[in-house]
């Protein structure tokens, strides 16, 4: 437990960092501006994204496919929640909500696409490491 | 079969005694296994009671994966499935130097029998063999497989 705690801080801190620093450039070139509230709730998403994609241990006996989606779902049901918290104090409009499914998808969907790429590399290698080890076999 | 095992520290050159009525099959694979120094499993075709006939000695060349169902342990090979009376982590002490690599909680796959590795849509990895059938290769699993199969490339190059 206190190996998955330290873990998953870890990984928040690190994302957290990339998210924050990421978001501070893109408003440099792209003249943006955020508020106190913008971070919180950056901080929030980054904390169920890291806790939901951490439980990935818990799913191992499905499909990465499938724990992709409920992880997805998961999250966007989570930060959708908080989202809509908030539109009871602040008002959020429908393009912003369309702007939170846009900006929360794209990225899941570059990660998956990632790990979908990296599954089928890393096959790909270890069945030439197969075949290499066999085809030494056979010649002793 | 009665076995008998003396242990003696004092021993200059280790011995194996049979002592056999008939030369059956299985006392011939036990000379061969000694002569060769080769680990074998003991088993019997599955689709037997365990009570029943002749224990057959099974060389881990011949299997292809080894599948620990309901507490009960079988090996598959081209000619058939034995069931075992040893636990999977005992073979797999015994076979990782012979090409057993564990690839889920209750598979242990001879890496010299697979045919071919490949994922499907769903990601998950299949190890294809020879007869046809697949075993998936748990992710939790997967480093430890990499770790293996590179240990193994270092050793038989």
């Amino acid at each position: 437990m206190r190996e998955y705690l330290k873990e998953t801080l870890l990984e928040l801190c690190c994302s957290y960092t990339i998210i924050s620093v990421g978001g501070s450039i893109f408003n440099l070139f792209f003249g943006g501006e955020t508020n106190n509230v913008n971070v919180i709730v950056m901080f929030t998403f980054c904390t169920i994204a890291v806790f939901i994609l951490s439980l990935h241990k818990l799913l191992t006996r499905f499909s990465p496919l499938f724990m992709i989606i409920v992880q997805y779902l998961a999250c966007f049901g989570l930060c959708t929640l908080i989202v809509f918290i908030l539109s009871r104090i602040d008002h959020v409009t429908k393009r912003g909500w369309i702007e939170y499914l846009v900006s929360f998808t794209i990225p899941y969907v570059i990660g998956a696409a990632f790990y979908y790429y990296r599954v089928f590399k890393d096959t790909k290698k270890q069945d030439a490491l197969i075949k290499e080890i066999q085809q030494a076999e056979s010649e002793t | 079969m009665k076995l008998n095992l003396n242990e003696d520290k004092n021993l200059r050159e280790e011995h194996v005694d049979i002592y056999y009525a008939n030369m059956r099959p299985v006392i011939k694979q036990l000379i061969d296994t000694v002569n060769s120094e080769r680990p074998t499993l003991a088993g019997r075709p599955a689709d037997e009671d365990m009570d029943d006939g002749e224990a057959v000695m099974i060389d881990p060349k011949e299997i292809y994966y080894l599948d620990h169902i309901d507490r009960k342990l079988f090996a598959y090979t081209r000619t058939g499935v034995f069931r075992l009376m040893t636990t999977l982590g005992a073979c797999e002490e015994q076979l990782w130097n012979y090409g057993f690599v564990r690839v889920s909680k209750s598979n242990l796959v001879n890496i010299y029998k697979i045919r071919q590795l490949k994922p499907d849509l769903n990601m998950k990895v299949y190890a294809s063999f020879d007869n046809g059938e697949r075993i998936c290769i748990n992710r939790s699993y997967k480093k430890s497989f990499n770790e293996y199969l590179q240990r193994m490339r270092r050793i038989s190059l």
